[in-house]
């Protein structure tokens, strides 16, 4: 790395120097790990430099080095030298929250808890951070985004199997939910994966039928429009009466399982949500395939069926994957809320953790949601991207 | 050939096309030209069923257009718009065969009907692997007018094809499609808003207005003797003299014999173009030649003035 000799070094990023002001000023102000004999005492702040030395002089050694990188020219050189930065104040940070916490866990009380506080977030988010920003400028390809994403984890993933983190007092409630956190996972996806396939399977319908008749498409916008402004909680609410009426006065609709309260009607909620997104989108990219192109289609010969499978559904691809993407994560948000009406998925910790004051527990079910989401955003990306590459 | 009867359609209450009728030689370079919404580019989508007639009928190769199945219609028919319509998913190659891939040809004679296109029309082979955004203006046209000449129709539909082009992309792309129509027997119709563009091509022309027929017949006959002050307005207005020395070849004014003129020009060439030479080398008279270079005789200015004033 070369900065420039002299009094005044050239300042070539100033995000980067942002960055890792903010990770330094994180450092000083706020506490690294929270300590308290129980989950309802206020607790003790411990700083980073509590934490065996090593791992915050890494943690630190990477911030500084964020801070000396935005003094050098902008250059794909740089960019992964960022990224190792990032790296060092990524593993640094995770090391010294597991260690700190199993010194403080050494006083053997039973009922203390060990909880990450602010300094730690901030630490992790300026890691983020400096990994996309670096990745964006250079415009890092999807399997180089993969595989720095992979390295990120691994380091997480190795100290997890090492049990460098069995103090934390976050692992302390996953571990108490083991059992039952991959089924909450998995009914999560479910909910999410049956509100979008539902969706498709009324929303791409719907939009042909607007595309073939524009007077309605004021009406339906207005209509799913109206549902986008309710309330989440609100809108799963309101169907659990008509829902159990439902499933009173149609016997085979119980025997599916399907009652005023439990998935049904989540799923219900989830797909009228994703359907003003949906059909938005999907009509959007249909009507913007270019008159002309069409024209010219029917003009040299093409009949309906060549015309919809080669010229509009290509041409319409990249806008209907980003439908789908919003939809998706939208509703990998939303479905948290249906735990409220029985319907489980990783909002059951959420809300379960805000009944007991155990932050932590909201954590178990939380970060789980942003995963999920950030995940979706990726695939659906990399997907756009492949629609993309011949446009 | 192509036959227009009766035909009438109305657009939302206002008649885009009234009571037309109109007969298309084959082998004809028939331009419809006119202003902005006089209806010209409906009635070339009329004759590949793009549109329907409200009235009278539409003959193409003596059947109505009715009675043909539509794809099979217009895949006998090429068509190019303004904006070359090109697949922007598909490389230059790909949309030129188009019509030859919806005919179910066989790869083999594809890529031989491929070879032959770009041969054809001067189409660097490097672009055939592009995709439409990644040529000029000019280079898209000329895969659009590849594309519809790829499945060798006898007919050719044009929208207003050059509109868009810079003057000099226009002017090799009007050259190219001259020679084109030169060489086979093919039927095209034009349609263009550019009374040069017209005269310039066609051998056979049609002036609309309002959705009616205001003149027909061929382009000096309408320069000369347009049908009224509309027409003269549009063929010519201030130009029209220029116009007409511009269809006009050096030949009709040729004096045959010696001549001391120093310069010289071509006989094929218009009289615009030997006026414009004199213009530009302060003389009034210049040697003729056949395109071999042999001496025919001489042009003079005031022949070309004397013409003028017979026009």
């Amino acid at each position: 790395m070369r900065t420039r000799v002299g009094l005044m070094p050239k300042l070539f990023d100033r995000v980067l120097l942002t960055l890792s002001c903010f990770g330094f000023a994180g450092i000083l102000l706020g506490g690294f790990l929270n300590f308290a004999p129980n989950r309802l005492a206020r607790g003790v702040a411990s700083a980073i430099w509590q934490a065996p030395l090593v791992d915050a002089a890494v943690a630190i050694a990477g911030l500084s080095g964020l801070a000396l990188l935005s003094f050098a020219p902008g250059n794909k050189r740089r960019s992964i030298a960022t990224i190792l930065a990032a790296v060092l104040i990524l593993w640094g940070t995770l090391a010294g929250a597991g260690h700190l916490a199993a010194l403080l866990m050494q006083a053997g009380l039973p009922a203390a808890r060990a909880s990450l506080g602010p300094a730690f977030w901030i630490l992790i988010s300026v890691t983020l951070l400096a990994v996309v920003d670096a990745m964006q400028r250079s415009s890092f390809g999807y399997p180089a985004r993969v595989c720095v994403g992979v390295v990120l984890c691994s380091g997480f993933i190795v100290m997890a199997v090492a049990g460098a983190f069995d103090h934390l007092s976050l692992t302390r409630e996953f571990s108490n939910e083991r059992g039952v956190f991959l089924t909450e996972l998995l009914r999560h996806i479910g909910l999410v994966g049956a509100a979008t396939v539902l969706s498709l399977i009324i929303g791409v319908p719907l939009t042909i039928f607007l595309l073939r008749k524009g007077d309605a498409k004021g009406f339906v916008f207005a209509s799913l429009g109206i549902v986008q402004t309710i309330p989440s909680i609100a809108l799963f609410g309101v169907l659990i009466a008509p829902m159990s009426k439902l499933s009173e006065a149609l016997p085979f609709l119980r025997a599916l399982g399907i009652n005023g309260t439990g998935p049904a009607p989540a799923i219900i909620a989830l797909t009228l949500y994703s359907m003003l997104p949906l059909v938005r989108g999907f009509y959007t990219g249909f009507s913007e395939v270019a008159t002309e192109v069409k024209e010219a289609a029917s003009a040299i010969g093409f009949g309906a069926r060549k015309m919809f499978f080669e010229v509009e559904l290509p041409l319409a691809l990249p806008a209907l994957i980003s439908g789908l993407r919003v939809v998706t994560i939208q509703a990998i948000g939303l479905a948290s809320v249906a735990a409220l009406i029985g319907a489980g998925g990783l909002g059951t910790f959420i809300f379960q953790g805000i009944g007991q004051y155990a932050l932590d527990l909201v954590l178990v079910g939380a970060l789980p949601v942003i995963l999920l989401a950030l995940l979706a955003n990726l695939i659906f990306d990399m997907l756009s991207a492949l629609a993309r590459k011949n446009l | 050939m192509i036959e227009l009867r009766n035909v009438s359609k109305i657009f939302g209450g206002a008649p885009a096309v009234s009571d037309l009728s109109l007969t298309i030689e084959n082998g004809a370079f028939f331009v419809l030209a006119g202003p902005s919404g006089c209806g010209k580019s409906t009635v070339l989508r009329m004759i590949n069923a793009l549109i329907a007639p409200d009235r009278g009928d539409v003959f193409v190769r003596g059947e109505n257009v009715q009675a043909y199945d539509p794809e099979k219609l217009r895949r006998g028919i090429g068509y190019v718009i303004q904006s070359a319509g090109l697949f922007p998913h598909w490389t230059a190659a790909d949309n030129i065969l188009a019509v030859p891939r919806l005919l179910k040809w066989s790869p083999a004679k594809c890529a031989a009907r491929l070879d032959e296109i770009a041969a054809l029309l001067r189409i660097d082979l490097a672009l055939l692997d592009r995709y439409p955004r990644q040529l000029s203006g000019g280079q898209q046209q000329r895969i659009g007018i590849a594309r519809a000449l790829a499945a060798d129709p006898d007919m050719i539909l044009m929208d207003e094809p050059f509109a868009a082009l810079d003057p000099v992309s226009r002017a090799a792309l009007q050259d190219e499609l001259r020679g084109i129509h030169a060489r086979s027997a093919k039927t095209i119709v034009f349609v263009t808003h550019d009374m040069d563009e017209a005269l310039r091509l066609a051998t056979g022309m049609a002036v609309m207005r309002n959705g009616q027929l205001v003149q027909t017949g061929d382009p000096a006959s309408i320069l000369l003797t347009p049908a009224d002050d509309f027409v003269h307005e549009f063929v010519g207005g201030e130009n029209l003299q220029l116009r007409l020395l511009d269809l006009l070849p050096v030949r009709k004014l040729l004096k045959p014999g010696k001549t001391r003129a120093i310069g010289a020009i071509a006989a094929d060439a218009s009289l615009k173009t030997a006026l414009n030479v004199m213009l530009a080398r302060k003389c009034s008279v210049l040697g003729v030649e056949d395109a071999l270079g042999a001496k025919l005789g001489e042009v003079t200015l005031d022949d070309i003035v004397a013409r003028r004033d017979g026009g």
